[in-house]
């Protein structure tokens, strides 16, 4: 019987996708929606690895899914901190200038409106230029993928589950019983 | 108690975890202790956190957005119920296009909102959200109690066989 497609290509290229995503400014922004790209690529990854079965083997089981978000996600994590190191090296901070854009117009207007005093105006803005800076060093960056090592697994997985439901065999394969 | 039962409890501890954290974020910060700034960043590669589109506890926004709190909060609800409605351990799945129109309000929420067509409001990500989140546990438990237990299966028979090879051994 000949054995089951090999996943760590499949992760490479999903995880690659997760950490594109995740790391590239602008797109990255799909993330705020519950780590939806994240998802996504867990969904990519087991849609790849379906296409890779042949006849003759063993079937798709949920497992596969398991270990292949579990691999996309921590690639995934990878990926999008050494992104996210190359544009702020090359570009600079690029993303937490275009936030800070955003952050400060909804601000302005907050307190154009009366909804914020001003002393919370300023405190605000400095804690924002503090996160700015804190992103931009290298432990705001080693804390960034400490924190995505734990979190894009956990979605990529969940993602893969989800692939699973979609694209598993319209016969599943025999479940371990029970103990 | 058997494997699926485990397994489906501790989801169930690990999400009630993740929810509490959401929930504990903004009590820790109106104490006006410092940890919360770490449950804060934890949720911050997740969501935006912009303070306007959150719900607030004691004055201080959640760990995550309006929308994303009501997808936890009812993922939680239903994942809780969930052996209420179905037995642990069953391999079968809603049809798939149940998880369709699940998606789809939320979806027509964001693109409206995006579009500037019609602005989104508290309450429509908050209801559409909660939609999306209900429907989850039903597509996601079964693979996920099923691939755990493959798994588990396959550890302890390795473990047997390292032990049993162990004996032949000695």
């Amino acid at each position: 019987m000949l054995e089951k497609p090999n996943k760590l290509r499949v992760a490479l290229i999903s995880g690659g996708v997760i950490g594109a995503v995740s790391g590239i400014p602008g797109i990255s922004l799909i993330n705020c929606c519950c780590c939806a790209g994240v998802w996504l690529g867990g969904l990519l990854a087991m849609y790849l690895y379906k296409q890779q079965f042949a006849e003759g083997m063993p079937p798709l089981e949920s497992s596969d899914a398991l270990i292949l978000g579990l691999m996309s996600g921590v690639v995934g994590a990878f990926v999008s901190t050494v992104l996210s190191v190359l544009i702020l090296v090359v570009l600079g901070p690029v993303e937490a200038e275009f936030l800070r854009s955003i952050f400060e117009k909804v601000l302005d207007r907050l307190a154009e409106e009366g909804n914020l005093p001003g002393d919370m105006l300023d405190q605000l803005k400095e804690q924002l230029e503090q996160s700015i800076k804190d992103s931009a060093q290298v432990s705001g960056i080693l804390g960034g993928l400490f924190i995505t090592l734990i979190v894009y697994p956990i979605f990529a997985m969940l993602g893969a589950l989800l692939g699973y439901a979609f694209f598993r065999p319209k016969t599943p394969p025999q479940t371990t019983p029970a103990q | 108690m058997n494997t699926s039962k485990r397994i489906y409890l501790v989801f169930l501890f690990l999400v009630t975890l993740w929810c509490a954290g959401i929930m504990l974020a903004p009590l820790v910060k109106a104490f006006g202790h410092g940890a919360s700034s770490i449950l804060y960043s934890l949720y911050s590669p997740i969501c935006h956190q912009i303070d306007q589109r959150s719900l607030h506890l004691a004055g201080e926004k959640l760990g995550v957005c309006a929308r994303c709190s009501s997808i936890y909060g009812s993922f939680l609800i239903a994942l809780l119920i969930y052996p209420l409605i179905q037995r642990l351990g069953s391999p079968l799945l809603p049809k798939r296009w149940w998880l369709s129109v699940a998606v789809v309000p939320m979806l027509i929420d964001v693109t409206l909102n995006i579009t500037g067509i019609y602005p989104s409001t508290i309450e429509t990500r908050a209801v559409t959200g909660i939609f999306f989140g209900a429907i989850l546990p039903l597509y996601l438990v079964p693979p996920l109690l099923e691939g755990f237990s493959q798994l588990w299966h396959r550890l302890t028979l390795r473990g047997g066989l390292f032990y049993a090879r162990k004996a032949e051994q000695t």
